[in-house]
C-alpha cells in the first residue's frame, strides 16, 4: 500500500513516503509522480501504477519532470474524495505491470462510497477497474425483485417521480412569478 | 473480502446519477429480465436504461402458448406466466432460461407489446403456433402488420382448426416474413393462395395448391414442396426455364415430392430416375444459412455455366425431385470412396 502525507496545498507537499515495492523490483529507476484529491493528501505513486489510468498516463508521458518538479507539481483531483483517491492509488500499484484478471478480488479493503469509486474511476480513465466496478454494480441486482432493485439502486417509483416533477414546475412558476412581480417593481 | 465484494455490495447506489456513458456500461450487464424487473420499479426509468442499453436489436418470439422467448446476442430468455404470486419473478434454468411472471390481464398479447416497448424490440424471430391454439398467434401476426414488424419464421403447424388459418392467410401477404414460411396444413381442394412476396425459405408440406405459375414466379433461395401435384412436364418447364441466364438468380436448393413424377417422360431429356450411378459417388453440399446436400446428383448447366446438381428418385416414401445450385464460396463437392458404406 502506498504511504501518503498530509499537505496543506499542492504546490508544497511534504516529503512522502515511497511506495512499496514489488518483490521484483525494477533494475532501473523509476519514475514518480505525485497526485492528491479533495483532501490535499499526496500521494506519491510510480509511472508504471499510473499507466492503468489514460488520465494521468497522458498528462504526464510528455512532461519529462525531474523528482523535484514532480515533487512541487503534483496533479490535483479536486473533484476526487481523498479515501477515493487512496483506493484508486492502492489498485493501481498493485496492478502494477499486470494484467487485470477478468474476476478481479484483489482491491483495496474498504466498506464505502462505490458510487464515488465508480465517478472517480471513471474521470481517471482507468478501464479494467472501471469494468470490473460496473460489474459489481451490475451484480448487485442479480435475484433481486423489483422491489429489492429499487431500493439498491435508488430508484424512484413513477408516483415519486410524477410527485417530483410536479414540486418541481410548482417552484417553477412560484419562481416565474417572483421574477414577474420583480420586473414590475423595478418598471415602477 | 475487496471493497466490492463486502458490505458495500448491501449499500443501495444511486444508479440514476450516474453520467449516461457510465450508466451505459452498467446495464449493458444487464439481461432482459433484470431489465423487466427495472420496469417494474420505474416505467419511465425503465425507458431510460432500455434506451441506453442498446436493445433495439433483441427479437422476440412466440409459440402461442404462455411464455415469450427474448433473443439477445447471447443466450434467449423466457418469460412464463404463474399464477402464484409467491412465484413472480422467480427463475430457473432446468429447461432454458426461465423467469416467472404475473401475465397483464390481456394475456399473452399484451404481455408481447410490453416487451416490445420496453426493449424497442422490431424483429420477431419464431412465430408459430403450437398445441394447436391460433388464436394468439393470429393476434400477435396481426400487431406485427399494424407495427410493420419484420417476421423472420413464420410456421403454421398443427393446428386443430384449419378453418382457423383459412380464415388466416389473407393476411399472410401483409406481414413482413423474410427469412422462412412453413405451413403443414392440408387445405380444401378448392383453397388458392398466391403470395405477393416470398421469404427467403418455403416448406409447404401439403402444397397440392401451390401451382406451376407460382414456382416459375417463385423468387426463394430454398424451396420444398410436400404432396405436390407437379409431374414430369412441370419440372421439365421449370428446369428448362431455370437453364435460362439470370432466371431464378436466389435459388439454390428446389426439393419436390409428388406421386406424379414417373419414368413416362423426360426431365431435361432424361428420363426418371435420375441419378449418378458412377464410381465414385459424389456428394455435393451447401453450409451457409443452411445446410442442404445431394448424394448422387447429376450435373446440368445453366447457360451462363452456373452448376446444378440433380436427382430424381422414383423409390422410397414418395417420388421426389432435388436440386441443388451450386456456388463456389459455399459448396463442396466431395467425392465418397467406395469403401465408406461398408464401414456402416
Amino acid at each position: 500500500m502506498s504511504s501518503t502525507e498530509q499537505g496543506t496545498s499542492s504546490a508544497a507537499p511534504a516529503e512522502p513516503t515511497t511506495a512499496p515495492e514489488s518483490a521484483a523490483a525494477p533494475e532501473v529507476p523509476e519514475s514518480f509522480y505525485y497526485v492528491h484529491g479533495k483532501d490535499k493528501v499526496v500521494h506519491k505513486v510510480s509511472a508504471g501504477a499510473l499507466q492503468h489510468s489514460a488520465l494521468i498516463h497522458g498528462m504526464i508521458s510528455n512532461l519529462g519532470y525531474t523528482e523535484e518538479q514532480a515533487k512541487a507539481n503534483p496533479f490535483p483531483f479536486e473533484n476526487i474524495d481523498g479515501d477515493i483517491l487512496q483506493m484508486v492509488v492502492d489498485w493501481c500499484n498493485q496492478h502494477k505491470g499486470k494484467p487485470t484478471p477478468p474476476e478481479d478480488t484483489n482491491l483495496p479493503k474498504q466498506k464505502e462510497k462505490l458510487f464515488d469509486l465508480v465517478l472517480a474511476v471513471n474521470y481517471l480513465e482507468i478501464k479494467e477497474l472501471l469494468t470490473y466496478c460496473c460489474k459489481q454494480v451490475a451484480m448487485m441486482v442479480k435475484g433481486k425483485s423489483p422491489e429489492e432493485i429499487r431500493e439498491i439502486w435508488m430508484i424512484p417509483t413513477d408516483a415519486e417521480d410524477e410527485a417530483a416533477e410536479k414540486e418541481a414546475k410548482k417552484r417553477a412558476g412560484k419562481e416565474a412569478a417572483g421574477e414577474t412581480a420583480a420586473a414590475a417593481g423595478d418598471a415602477k | 473480502m475487496s471493497i466490492l465484494s463486502g458490505n458495500l455490495l448491501q449499500m443501495p447506489i444511486d444508479l440514476l446519477k450516474f453520467p449516461n456513458d457510465l450508466l451505459r456500461e452498467v446495464l449493458k450487464l444487464c439481461d432482459p429480465f433484470e431489465l423487466y424487473k427495472l420496469s417494474k420499479c420505474s416505467k419511465k426509468r425503465s425507458q431510460k436504461a432500455t434506451i441506453l442499453r442498446g436493445t433495439k436489436r433483441w427479437k422476440i418470439s412466440y409459440y402461442g402458448g404462455n411464455d415469450m422467448i427474448i433473443w439477445t446476442d447471447g443466450p434467449n430468455y423466457r418469460f412464463k406466466q404463474t399464477d402464484n404470486p409467491e412465484d413472480y419473478f422467480k427463475t430457473t434454468r432446468r429447461y432454458g432460461n426461465y423467469m416467472y411472471i404475473e401475465f397483464p390481464k390481456g394475456g399473452p398479447v399484451e404481455l408481447f407489446v410490453y416487451l416490445l416497448e420496453l426493449f424497442g424490440i422490431r424483429t420477431v424471430e419464431f412465430l408459430e403456433p403450437s398445441f394447436g391454439e391460433f388464436d394468439n398467434v393470429s393476434k400477435v401476426a396481426k400487431l406485427s402488420i399494424d407495427r410493420k414488424m419484420e417476421v423472420e419464421a413464420f410456421r403454421i403447424r398443427n393446428i386443430e382448426e384449419v378453418q382457423d388459418v383459412l380464415d388466416f392467410m389473407p393476411l399472410l401477404n401483409q406481414m413482413d416474413i423474410t427469412r422462412e414460411f412453413q405451413c403443414s396444413i392440408k387445405f380444401p381442394p378448392e383453397f388458392h393462395f398466391e403470395f405477393v412476396k416470398y421469404p427467403s425459405q418455403i416448406y409447404i408440406r401439403e402444397s397440392s395448391w401451390f401451382t406451376i405459375g407460382q414456382l416459375l414466379d417463385c423468387t426463394c433461395v430454398r424451396i420444398e414442396l410436400d404432396n405436390s401435384t407437379f409431374n414430369n412436364r412441370d419440372l421439365d418447364v421449370f428446369l428448362h426455364e431455370w437453364k435460362n441466364a439470370g432466371a431464378f438468380p436466389n435459388l439454390r436448393v428446389l426439393k419436390i415430392e409428388s406421386e406424379k413424377i414417373d419414368n413416362q417422360s423426360p426431365i431435361l431429356e432424361m428420363i426418371p430416375p435420375i441419378t449418378n450411378v458412377n464410381n465414385p459417388r459424389i456428394e455435393v453440399s451447401i453450409n451457409n444459412k443452411f445446410y442442404y446436400h445431394i448424394l448422387d446428383g447429376v450435373p446440368v448447366n445453366k447457360d451462363d455455366g452456373t452448376e446444378g446438381w440433380l436427382k430424381v428418385e422414383l423409390g422410397g416414401y414418395s417420388p421426389r425431385l432435388q436440386f441443388l445450385i451450386a456456388d463456389p464460396a459455399d459448396t463442396v463437392v466431395e467425392e465418397i470412396p467406395e469403401d465408406d458404406d461398408d464401414d456402416w
